[in-house]
């Protein structure tokens, strides 16, 4: 059985959004994180992450978003969050990921105001 | 207490969806909200991916069993795994650093089980493997 994952790129007034589809999962975590890695390096210091609203994140896929939680609070970043289920935003909060990332509604008038 | 149903994945990461899927339509049948059901999803699939992972540590000949049973007001779901089992002291009280973040690999599956069932009970049978037993209220 597959664990599938679409993660792209896309800029938005600037700042990078990493927008996400399918299972967020210890072996397709590794995916985001790339992205992030990748941001990371060419200097972003605002990000956006937008997941699909059928998004499956289970606990290997929200250890990837802790250690980008804990790299973007070292390197002094902004990161929004937005398109997660109500019921995935409950367990974000949880997990204190929401004390670590901006949650946001819509990526595009996010971002025109400059994520967060 | 009425069993409802019984089967078997293999231990590869992914077959947890099967369980999702099951206890997610007993659910439903039962009446549970969609939040609930939610959170039943989360954490059957988390409690299958704790058997393949630490029960039966990937071990591709072994299985992971599932039990769902009920009655009038409650879903219960038994996991076992054929494995040596885990330290019970290891199931982590809090996922947070002092200063109220996530901490990085701390036994999130765990805690996200015991935070959003109503009750959760841990067996270790030697010899056998381990049996995680997590019960859902339908008026809570």
């Amino acid at each position: 059985m597959s664990n599938n994952i679409e993660v792209s790129v896309r800029t938005i007034n600037d700042i990078p959004v990493i927008a996400i589809k399918g299972d967020v999962t210890a072996v397709t975590g590794a995916e985001v994180k790339t992205a992030y890695e990748t941001i990371s390096r060419e200097g972003a210091m605002k990000i956006g992450c937008h997941f699909d609203p059928a998004c499956y994140i289970n606990s290997g896929g929200l250890a990837f978003f802790i250690e980008i939680a804990s790299e973007s609070r070292k390197n002094k970043q902004t990161v929004c969050i937005c398109g997660l289920s109500d019921h995935f935003l409950k367990i974000f909060k949880m997990v204190g990921l929401t004390r670590c990332f901006d949650i946001i509604d819509d990526p595009e008038e996010a971002m025109k105001g400059g994520c967060g | 207490m009425k069993k409802v149903t019984e089967f078997e994945l293999p231990t590869v990461l992914g077959s947890e969806k099967i369980a999702m899927e099951e206890v997610s339509k007993i659910a439903k049948s039962m009446g549970f909200n969609k939040d609930r059901i939610e959170d039943l999803k989360t954490v059957i699939a988390e409690a299958c991916i704790n058997a393949m992972e630490h029960g039966n540590k990937f071990d591709q000949n072994a299985i992971v069993g599932v039990v769902l049973a009920a009655n009038d007001n409650s879903l219960t779901i038994l996991v076992r795994d054929q494995g040596n089992g885990i330290d019970p002291k290891k199931i982590p009280e809090s996922v947070f650093t002092e200063d109220g973040f996530p901490k990085v690999d701390c036994g999130m599956g765990m805690f996200l089980i015991t935070n959003l069932a109503n009750d959760f009970f841990y067996e270790q049978k030697p010899g056998i493997g381990n049996e995680v037993t997590i019960s859902f209220y339908l008026d809570q």
